[in-house]
């Protein structure tokens, strides 16, 4: 009985497969991954209500802002002529935000993922599939669906009109996929840590230029986006049936071409990861206190982080150049805070206990009490929070002028107000639903997706509201009424921060999320 | 004269929502002493081992340690143990020498410098100490998380794993520690799945099975291939 092979045997060999039967493996694997997504979601029904929510808003957007009849011509005839800079703007989100998370979101961890055979090309595949999974993207989308639908108004148009609406979307989000891959390839090779740097730079430089030399009206005019938008505007003809063809095309033609940028990525080490994990950091005095002692280790796990300083500074910094170009004025720029901090707090604070990772059972052992550890870490949410949208008001600030005391007194208050309730809302859903996570790759997430579009789209609603009557409060010649209004805000937000820190300190929640966050 | 258990179980229950994790486990530690727990994957060795760190609650039973009712008194039996955790146990983005500062500062311990470094040195981590531990090998993981564990010389040391993915080096400096342990008269606790390391560094050896405890011994009784077949016939 032959047992094993003599050396006159050739072992089998293993047949590297072909270009197609890759791709085809590739689309299978992301099924399999879905599914196996799909097992660990832990509210189904949930998951299936939201799932259907946010599909009936889409439909939603797309139509029923062509049924308003309240608005002159002028005004509809207005929307449309910004259409080709909206699509546009989402090409640039769907780039900026595919960059600044290394490639996009992972459909399954690193670390999960390495005993398996899963292909860059799945990888690729599944974060495609995840990046319309963010609130940023669905607003945007929103956006640009009701603006089509309202400048048209209910007619035989809307629909086709629609369709290019929804093919540039998928056109948009492969490219930046596409583009954000080449991105990741160039930062993991030699020099490429200061070559993207030194690009980005440069981009600003030019928007600054186009903008300070008032040639931005000429600039959106020339945005190529027009071809396609015009084609949009001409159904069922020819020209609407070369513009769907090129964008079906040019989507499927991204979609597989960013697989190349994805597998030369994946070959390369990510600099900016290896670098933070083999850093080394000299001894420090020990601050006098036990906050001030857990506060410089949380900010040690905050700052120290990859996706927490590339998501901060995308965050930071956006919104920040986006009201110094737009010219923003002093009560808009009340909404600003509200959108960074409810950014920041998808960077970490949704799972806030995770940055101690597998180190929280050693932590736990540490004798301090409960609550110290809760104030610290929501110290260093809160002032991480606060740094962002500091940083974003005083970028926007370098344009506006002075503002009066109306505006100053409702943005401060409007700071306050946000920061508070993000963070009481991320302390209440850390210690309600942890995750498992490791924070170490920039493509890393708190949450798994579906929980992160709900924690997003929940901070958004309540910020944006808060922030728009804050931006109303601006308006009115007394400067008291936003502090009249920020009193019992901050109250409110203050008692719910407090029943949390309360909850907190129950050793048998406490066990359930560190047991989590270890696991 | 009977001597005090340093860490007394009665009755330990823990319970996971439907999951019953330890089962009534009894257990008595007393100082001067290395009990191993033995037993297969599941039998309840690091839940008791959270248990008795102040990391999880008991569900029911009573826990004390040093006299001290670990429900009452959690905080105080947290400032007597040194904990080395069975998974990670250090925090990702600090350094070996942040872990030590923290440890220090929320103990009140003075001039722990020297005995850190030293400790340092003897798990071959000296050169590491300011580097974050994300990088670390599993097995340099598991010898800081020992040096964490024994730095503030507690009075109960618990060590879940130590040996895990531990080269030669590091094992014989985790018996070291155990040896000063005991020398100066502190109870040690070692979870391990590695029979003949934990009979070489306890007297005694618990061995539990299905969250509860099946035998107590003498941990020369599972030396050998005796001792194997002893420890094998306990485990089915």
């Amino acid at each position: 009985m032959p047992t094993a092979l003599s050396s006159t045997d050739s072992a089998t060999t293993y047949r590297r497969q072909g270009h197609l039967a890759a791709a085809r493996r590739a689309v299978a694997d992301v099924r399999i991954l879905l599914q196996f997504r799909k097992q660990a979601v832990r509210r189904r029904h949930f998951a299936r209500v939201l799932s259907l929510v946010f599909l009936g808003i889409t439909v939603a957007v797309a139509v029923i802002p062509s049924l308003v009849n309240h608005g002159p011509s002028s005004a509809r005839a207005q929307v449309l002529a910004l259409m080709p800079s909206a699509m546009a703007g989402i090409l640039v989100l769907s780039m900026a935000s595919a960059i600044a998370s290394g490639g996009g979101r992972e459909l399954i961890s690193r670390d999960q993922a390495s005993p398996y055979p899963i292909s860059p090309t799945t990888d690729h595949l599944g974060a495609l599939l995840l990046a319309p999974l963010n609130i940023a993207w669905m607003i945007q989308a929103w956006l640009l669906l009701g603006s089509m639908a309202y400048g048209l108004g209910w007619d035989d148009a809307l629909i086709s009109a629609q369709v290019v609406v929804i093919l540039w979307l998928v056109f948009a989000t492969a490219a930046g996929q596409v583009v954000a891959w080449g991105v990741e390839t160039v930062r993991r090779g030699r020099f490429g840590i200061a070559l993207t740097r030194g690009l980005f730079v440069c981009l600003a430089g030019a928007a600054g230029y186009i903008q300070l030399t008032h040639r931005a009206a000429h600039f959106f005019d020339s945005i190529p986006t027009t071809w396609f938008f015009f084609g949009a505007l001409s159904p069922w003809r020819l020209y609407w049936w070369e513009v769907v063809g090129a964008l079906a095309l040019g989507s499927v033609v991204a979609v597989a071409l960013g697989a190349v940028p994805t597998h030369l990525a994946a070959r390369r080490m990510p600099r900016d990861e290896a670098r933070m994990e083999t850093s080394q950091h000299e001894p420090r005095r020990m601050p006098r206190g036990v906050v001030g002692m857990l506060v410089r280790t949380d900010r040690a796990s905050v700052w120290r982080s990859v996706p927490m300083r590339r998501g901060v500074m995308v965050l930071a910094v956006g919104p920040g150049l986006v009201a110094l170009f737009g010219d923003l004025s002093w009560s808009s720029m009340t909404i600003l805070p509200g959108l960074v901090a409810s950014g920041g707090a998808l960077l970490f604070g949704v799972n806030a206990w995770c940055l101690d990772g597998r180190g929280a059972l050693w932590r736990e052992n540490l004798p301090a009490r409960a609550t110290a550890l809760f104030d610290a870490r929501a110290w260093v949410l809160f002032e991480f929070l606060a740094a962002a949208s500091l940083l974003t008001v005083g970028i926007g600030a370098l344009r506006a002028g002075v503002p009066n005391p109306e505006e100053f007194s409702a943005l401060v208050c409007t700071l306050l107000v946000v920061l508070v309730q993000v963070v009481g809302a991320a302390m209440r859903w850390s210690i309600k639903n942890p995750y498992p996570v490791d924070l170490r790759s920039a493509r890393a997430t708190p949450a798994p997706p579906a929980a992160m579009v709900g924690y997003s789209a929940r901070l958004a609603v309540s910020t944006t509201l808060t922030s728009l009557v804050f931006s109303g409060f601006a308006h009115v010649p007394e400067w008291r009424l936003s502090v009249m209004f920020a009193i019992p805000c901050l109250m409110w937000s203050g008692v719910r921060l407090a029943r949390t820190r309360e909850r907190w300190g129950d050793p048998v929640t406490r066990a359930r999320v560190v047991g989590t966050v270890a696991a | 004269m009977t001597q005090v258990p340093v860490v007394d179980v009665r009755s330990l229950h823990v319970r996971f929502g439907d999951v019953e994790a330890v089962a009534g486990i009894d257990l008595e530690a007393y100082a001067g002493q290395a009990t191993a727990l033995l037993g297969r994957n599941g039998a309840g060795k690091s839940t008791t081992m959270r248990v008795l760190a102040g990391v999880v609650p008991p569900t029911a039973g009573t826990v004390t340690v040093a006299g001290l009712d670990i429900r009452k008194d959690t905080l105080e039996v947290k400032q007597l143990t040194g904990y080395c955790p069975d998974v990670g146990g250090l925090v990702p983005r600090a350094t070996p020498w942040e872990h030590l500062q923290l440890s220090a500062r929320l103990r009140r311990l003075t001039g722990w410098e020297d005995r850190a470094r030293d400790l340092l040195e003897r798990f071959e981590l000296g050169d590491v100490m300011n580097r974050v531990t994300g990088g670390f090998s599993h097995g340099m993981g598991r010898r800081l998380s020992v040096v964490l564990a024994a730095m503030h010389e507690p009075q109960v040391l618990l060590l879940d794993e130590p040996f895990d993915g531990v080269d030669p080096i590091g094992v014989e400096a985790t018996f070291e520690v155990i040896a000063d342990a005991r020398a100066r008269g502190a109870t040690i606790l070692l979870s391990t799945h590695l029979r003949d390391l934990a009979v070489q560094a306890c007297g005694t050896a618990l061995v539990l099975r299905g969250g509860a405890r099946v035998a107590s011994v003498d941990a020369e009784e599972m030396a050998g291939e005796e001792g194997a077949r002893a420890y094998r016939a306990l485990l089915d």
